[in-house]
């Protein structure tokens, strides 16, 4: 704003009568006028830096420094090479591409029952509500109830039986626990992302929708070439959002429900960090926050990259 | 697009930057705790809190003797959730401002802290002969606590549960075969479950190590491991992990052991008459007194049991927990501190109230509770536990591969090398 202000010849600018000034190009001086907008972000600005770069910077520094009797100690890139060589950071990684396989999952989930909603299915205003009511919930509580609900004498295994099913004990098995973990994020948190859906239906263009409908085009076809398209901002953030909440935000499931086993099937990245930092080991825990904060940064361009081309954004 | 690209990465890198700062602090050396209780009329104690109405008592007991030498000092005691203690410890000692003295479990938790600790060997000498349980508090060749009260795994069994499957409960199982006819019999002839156990935090293995381990290593065997010369490609330790997978394959354990919390599903499976026999605790929770509540007399203790010819059988017991000092400055009060949670009279009280073995050795516990006396019986005997003499790696190593035995996703070859190649 201020370059283009600069720039233009139609505003008087406040030039001082000499020789000098008429030679050289007026210097933009510091008028309040052009403070002002630097004045307003000051203080977001500097909540982001002290709060968070700085922070973030501490915790970069620190993860290249040593634990315990090497406390304080540069080392390099030690706790990196410590970290990839460790079992429970290639199961955190491994499992990372789980979480990712089920985002799409809770996004399709969110987007047909908004859809739904939208739609006004009847008893659209209660299924929302009941839709969302999970998400007020503590993830702590949620873990107690489905410890109960999954466990291997617990009322699903009941249904099991009653089906002639196999009895699983789903939170006590390698191939079932992170699953069903997630599953149960997905029950918990799929309501935000509903409630962003809708909000993101409300700014379809409705003659766009009328057009379609007048061109004679299906449902599919509207829902396809129409609603995606219009709806493109919104799906890459409830993508990303969702990602960010399945990789960040599932630790206290992971706590109550399996506590990152049997061995380490079920550990996360965010979880790892936890755990070293418990066996004071705060340093190699920094270096493992770093990584998760690049995996973050990478998965998510990449995701609204891929997001952009498949939901058409013109 | 491209703002929306940045937006979102600024987003992202905000969100995460909390996550990354985790612990982060630099500047502060180990061993200078301290930070929060610099005044000198003021002593920080951390522990994870007073379970019940006894351990209550006992910590004003302990206060109010601290008092008669330091009438002028304020105890300022926090109490921090055990979940979390050691995490929450950890961070505090290493941003300075760690408490003046801190409760530590014996063994590999505070081994593996020692070097936040300051030694007290000279200092407790003279208690030395009055208590038991010490070399859980040592660490190369010096003294960093004293131990308050004994920890243990004895074999708790319902007499009960044996009368109904046909075996006698005056004459528990003494061999490993025995025991395992035991089970087949408990399991062919009553509703129960052999063995209450709850493996979600993976420390069902460590419980059945150090619980059945004098039974399974030669004197010389365990000694050495104790020593911390442990080789687990050796015959027995490969035999005691396989004994642990083979023990889940022919279905001891409740249904979806690794999904049930140890504290206090599991006990509570046993406590409810669900389970025959649990490898419990002696003090604090799950023991003798808390069992005897629900069981009465039909609680039964008995000892390991014999795997292997050339074995000792010993109760597995040690000095469970003990406050250590971090602040060097006030050295002096601590060691008092730590000397008024050993004092004869309220350890005599709280080993009643709480069910606690205390490490006093002048103590005698008037109980008529028959497990206890027992226990108290093979005291002399006793050795130390197998698994707080792993390193915190190992352990937490062992703990993962014991639910992955317990499932059958790990062979026992895998683990024995996963094992070996971590206590290198």
């Amino acid at each position: 704003m201020t370059a283009l202000l600069g720039s233009r010849p139609d505003v008087p600018t406040d030039v001082r009568p000499g020789a000098a000034s008429a030679k050289r190009r007026p210097r933009r001086r510091f008028t309040l006028e052009r403070a002002a907008p630097l004045v307003l972000v000051f203080p977001a600005i500097a909540i982001l830096l002290v709060f968070r770069v700085y922070p973030l910077a501490l915790g970069v520094n620190f993860s290249f420094t040593g634990d315990q009797e090497l406390n304080g100690v540069f080392i390099g890139l030690d706790n990196y090479v410590t970290l990839f060589t460790d079992v429970r950071f290639h199961a955190a990684a491994r499992n990372v591409i789980v979480v990712l396989l089920f985002v799409p999952l809770e996004v399709l989930v969110a987007g047909i029952l908004a859809t739904f909603i939208f739609l006004k299915v009847p008893g659209h205003r209660f299924y929302r509500s009941v839709y969302f009511l999970p998400v007020v919930l503590s993830p702590i509580i949620i873990g107690a109830i489905f410890n109960i609900v999954l466990a291997a004498n617990g009322p699903l295994n009941d249904v099991n039986k009653a089906l002639g099913l196999p009895v699983i004990d789903w939170l006590g098995q390698s191939n079932s626990a992170l699953p069903s973990v997630l599953g149960v994020h997905i029950w918990a948190t799929f309501g935000m992302a509903l409630v962003i859906f809708l909000a993101g239906f409300s700014t379809v263009d409705q003659e766009l929708l009328d057009a379609a409908r007048i061109d004679g085009a299906s449902l599919g076809q509207t829902i396809w070439y129409v609603v995606i398209p219009e709806l493109s901002q919104t799906i890459q953030f409830v993508f990303v959002t969702t990602t960010i909440g399945m990789l960040t935000g599932i630790f206290g499931l992971l706590y109550t429900m399996t506590a990152g086993g049997p061995g380490a099937a079920s550990y996360l990245p965010e979880f790892l960090i936890w755990k070293l930092n418990g066996e004071a080991k705060p340093a190699l825990a920094s270096a493992a926050s770093v990584v998760l904060l690049l995996l973050i940064l990478v998965i998510g361009l990449l995701q609204i990259r891929v997001l952009r081309r498949a939901t058409k954004e013109v | 697009m491209k703002r929306l690209i940045s937006s979102a990465a600024l987003g992202l890198a905000a969100a995460l930057t909390l996550t990354a700062c985790g612990g982060a602090s630099t500047g502060t050396t180990g061993g200078s705790g301290g930070g929060e209780g610099d005044s000198a009329d003021k002593l920080v104690v951390w522990n994870w809190g007073a379970s019940d109405d006894a351990a209550a008592a006992f910590q004003e007991d302990v206060v109010k003797n601290f008092n008669e030498t330091h009438p002028d000092v304020e105890v300022e005691i926090v109490s921090q959730p055990f979940d979390q203690y050691y995490t929450l410890l950890g961070s505090a000692i290493e941003a300075g401002t760690g408490p003046d003295v801190a409760l530590f479990n014996g063994g590999t938790q505070l081994k593996s802290r020692a070097d936040s600790l300051i030694p007290v060997t000279d200092e407790l000498s003279d208690i030395k002969g009055d208590l038991a349980g010490w070399p859980a508090f040592e660490a190369d060749g010096e003294t960093y606590s004293a131990p308050m009260f004994l920890q243990g795994f004895p074999i708790y069994f319902n007499k009960a549960i044996f009368t109904a499957a046909g075996l006698d409960p005056e004459n528990p199982p003494k061999t490993w075969e025995e025991l395992g006819a035991a089970c087949d019999a408990i399991e062919s002839g009553t509703e129960v479950d052999c063995f209450a156990l709850g493996n979600k935090e993976g420390l069902g293995i460590e419980f059945f190590l150090s619980g059945l381990g004098s039974g399974i290593f030669t004197a010389e065997e365990y000694d050495a491991w104790i020593d911390g010369e442990r080789d687990w490609t050796s015959e027995h330790a490969r035999q005691a992990l396989t004994m642990w997978a083979e023990s889940s394959a022919n279905g001891w354990y409740n249904d979806g052991a690794n999904s049930t919390a140890m504290f206090n599903d599991s006990f509570d499976l046993f406590s409810g008459g669900k389970a025959a026999m649990v490898i419990g605790l002696s003090s604090g929770i799950a023991h003798w007194k808390q069992f005897d509540e629900f069981l009465g007399d039909d609680l039964g203790f008995m000892m390991p049991v014999t795997t292997n010819e050339g074995t000792t059988l010993a109760l597995p017991i040690e000095g469970g927990i003990g406050y250590g000092v971090l602040n060097e400055d006030k050295k002096d009060m601590a060691v008092d501190w730590i000397k008024a949670t050993v004092e004869r009279d309220a350890q005599a009280d709280y080993a009643l109230a709480g069910g606690q073995i205390v490490s006093n050795t002048t103590v005698e516990l008037d109980t008529d509770i028959t497990s206890a006396q027992e226990i108290i019986a093979e005291l002399p005997g006793s050795k130390p536990l197998l698994h707080t003499a792993l390193s915190g790696d190992t352990l937490d190593l062992l703990h993962r591969l014991g639910q992955q035995l317990l499932v059958g996703e790990v062979t026992v070859d895998d683990a024995v090398a996963q094992l070996q190649a971590s206590e290198e």
